[in-house]
């Protein structure tokens, strides 16, 4: 190679190199621009991200001349994301939060109580499960927003045919349907694989209705190991074998919504856009799906707290322009509008939405509204927080079930469920 | 007499020349070292930084926007502990162990059947690289439909041959579920064996072939005596890297199974994810990642040295 030609090659890398470096000015530049990013996981519904892009966000920069960015994660990347924004401190102002992360990211979200009491004054009082999934230690460091709720779905043709018109009251009421079905091909679908909402969705509620437990409302003591699991896990067993199809101890979220629409399943735990996404693509599916309330057991009825809300990051350099904006999509005015967007796919955590006209749109949604007041957290009645997460994480709960159904002893799979609990609220 | 001392022309100071930049940098070796330092700091940034990081963080409790407190192994231990983790280790030697083997093996036969003359080989081996090239989220999505219990083609075909309804539950079963993983694992890395090894035959000397022939060797034996041993170096090489992207596989779990049916496909990749990320726990997470280290630091070491040996 001759003298000229690496001269060249030197200065076309210093002049790379000079290129690459220009992008760091930028961010003087955005700092002093009124913009703020909101961070939130891509919807099922799309109109509900279509409303916030072309309603809510125009609509805010015409009255305040504040910009926000409506930043949209694909499902299931939002914990690595906004893990992404908390370690580097950037990227996003606000961000939805969804579940447990809002006690999880705590120590980097700005207390936000006057918005959650103003709201709370003005929109009918939250319901205790909006408090459950917003308030720590008597501050709210993230606004609830709805629960997702998962619920009964279930095809009222296929039930009529072993003459069920309403839907059975309790789990072995709803068994011994089950099994007929499955008698006639028609088996049920739940969940019980390593998704992120489905599973969850019924085998928590399934565990709390025959009144067992993982860990006590102290966050340090493990009951996992109860007559009561134990009924819920051999119930558990024979709902599998006698009702499903065997895959699903692998099915993930999407799973079950295909079943469905194949016309392969005749019952599952689902969110409403199960029944949202039929009338779009399934109009024949659709008219024989009903939803109802989750079964009860010996000790009540309860659902699962699928809980959104939005939290500011403390580190933002606009987080007064991002609390303003907050308070303000707070406001009745663009959260009523917000949730009709969506018919009621999102459930609010507010009682003053309780008779509201999204609510008249699909009435086969209602139960999910109804469903509210007895909605927990997963791992209640633990205080949600770290070593929870890492309960859910690592699916603790919903193997003990798997496990079981797969063909495992009641006894083995709750003596490893407790073993894995101890080891982790060891740090508790 | 005076003395005068005159200057000795012989060892007079030559004129110093001006410092010119372009002169120095043209240098061999100021050169050569300028050639390599964007690549050096790149790799320091980008691979050295994370990695060191990574150790840091194993060795603290770290949770997700907390600052960490130093614990020394105690996230190990605690891994040690967690009859999930070693599930987790086992699932990936044997996802590892059995899907390289496979690739080697059918990637050789890939290698030795496009290395023959027969019509369309061009478009045939550029067609062979489509499972390599086509992004690996959308194959899993493709295999997802592919094994579901309503629309598999699979089970489709078995029903046709008389397997009884419903068929195997291909992602239901913990064991068919690994091997699931594994074939598809296989089908999507053959290619690249395949390639590689072809492009090693092609540097395979004819002549070699011709002597041997001559020497009255039969098939089996041109490629026992000739062409294994010539391709030993690039099989080991293209081991080495198969198993580096096997060990640490990720895409292919997380959308097929997550991980289950009950952690049965969950590899190392996958639970310190669900770890680091699902549940905010930086430290433990990165702990588990770093348990891939010493296997694959071993192997990498192992192969490098009997490579050199070889040289």
């Amino acid at each position: 190679m001759g003298k000229s030609s690496r001269r060249d090659v030197l200065k076309i890398a210093l002049g790379g190199a000079g290129a690459a470096a220009l992008p760091w000015r930028v961010p003087a530049q955005a700092a002093e621009s009124k913009t703020i990013t909101m961070l939130h996981e891509s919807s099922f519904i799309k109109v509900f991200d279509e409303f916030f892009q072309k309603t809510l966000a125009p609509n805010y920069e015409k009255e305040t001349g504040v910009k926000v960015i409506y930043e949209i994660t694909s499902v299931g990347s939002l914990p690595a994301r906004d893990s992404t924004v908390i370690e580097t401190g950037s990227g996003a102002d606000i961000s939805m939060l969804a579940l447990l992360y809002p006690f999880l990211y705590q120590d980097k979200l700005l207390d936000v109580s006057d918005i959650a009491e103003d709201m709370g004054k003005k929109q009918g009082g939250w319901y205790d499960v909006g408090k459950e999934a917003g308030m720590i230690d008597g501050k709210w460091k993230a606004i609830p927003y709805s629960n997702i709720g998962q619920l009964m779905n279930w095809r009222t043709d296929w039930f009529a045919e072993i003459g069920v018109k309403q839907f059975p009251d309790s789990w072995e009421d709803l068994y011994d349907v089950g099994k007929k079905l499955k008698a006639k091909d028609h088996p049920f679908g739940f969940e019980l694989g390593h998704g992120f909402g489905d599973n969850h969705g019924w085998l928590y509620p399934l565990l709390w209705s025959y009144g067992g437990h993982e860990v006590e409302p102290d966050g340090k003591t493990v009951v996992i190991d109860s007559d009561e699991t134990a009924k819920a896990v051999d119930f558990a067993r024979k709902f599998f074998k006698d009702c499903m199809l065997d895959d699903v101890l692998s099915w993930t979220d999407v799973s079950n919504n295909k079943a469905w629409y194949a016309e392969q399943i005749s019952c599952t735990n689902n969110a409403q856009s199960i029944l949202w996404l039929a009338k779009r693509d399934f109009p024949d599916v659709a008219k024989v799906t009903d939803q109802a309330l989750n079964p009860q057991g010996p000790k009540g009825r309860f659902h699962l707290m699928n809980s959104i809300s939005h939290g500011i990051f403390s580190f933002s350099p606009q987080k007064e322009a991002a609390y303003d904006f907050l308070k303000w999509l707070m406001d009745e005015k663009q959260l009523g509008a917000w949730y009709a967007s969506a018919d009621s796919y999102y459930q609010p955590t507010l009682h003053g939405y309780d008779n509201a006209p999204m609510w008249d749109v699909e009435p086969r949604n209602k139960p999910y509204r109804d469903a509210m007041a007895t909605a927990h957290l997963p791992g209640w009645p633990a205080p949600p927080g770290r070593q929870l997460a890492e309960c859910v994480a690592k699916y603790v709960t919903i193997d003990m079930f798997a496990k079981a159904c797969a063909g495992a002893a009641t006894k083995d799979v709750i003596k490893e469920a407790e073993a894995q609990l101890k080891e982790i609220y060891k740090s508790a | 007499m005076t003395i005068r001392s005159e200057p000795l022309v012989g060892i007079a100071r030559r004129p110093r020349r001006p410092f010119s930049l372009s002169a120095w940098a043209d240098r061999g070796t100021v050169f050569s070292w300028l050639m390599m330092a964007p690549p050096i700091l790149f790799i320091l940034a980008f691979v050295g930084y994370p990695f060191c990081y990574g150790i840091f963080l194993s060795l603290e409790s770290r949770p997700v926007a907390q600052p960490g407190t130093f614990v020394g192994l105690a996230n190990f231990i605690k891994d040690a502990h967690d009859p999930v983790f070693w599930q987790v280790v086992r699932n990936t030697f044997v996802y590892t162990i059995i899907a390289t083997l496979l690739k080697m093996i059918g990637g050789l036969g890939l290698a030795l059947a496009m290395n023959q003359d027969f019509r369309f080989k061009n478009a045939i081996r550029a067609l062979l690289l489509l499972p390599f090239i086509v992004p690996t989220v959308l194959s899993t999505v493709a295999f997802m439909w592919m094994l579901d219990p309503a629309f598999s083609v699979v089970n489709r075909l078995l029903f046709d041959l008389g397997v009884p309804k419903p068929g195997p539950s291909w992602l239901g079963n913990p064991y068919l579920a690994m091997f699931s993983i594994i074939m598809i694992n296989t089908w999507r890395g053959l290619p690249f064996y395949g390639i590689s090894l072809l492009a090693g035959l092609q540097t395979v000397p004819t002549e070699l072939y011709e002597a041997a022939t001559i020497d009255g060797a039969s098939g089996w034996q041109r490629f026992r005596f000739v062409t294994l041993p010539l391709l030993k170096p690039i099989i080991l090489i293209v081991t080495l890297f198969s198993v580096i992207f096997t060990f640490a596989d990720f895409q292919l779990v997380y959308v097929l199974t997550h991980g289950g049916p009950q952690n049965a496909t969950n590899l190392l990749a996958t639970y310190a994810f669900d770890i680091g990320m699902g549940a905010g726990q930086l430290g433990l997470g990165a702990s588990v990642a770093l348990t891939m280290l010493p296997a694959l630091a071993l192997l990498i070491v192992g192969i490098t040295l009997y490579l050199r040996k070889k040289t």
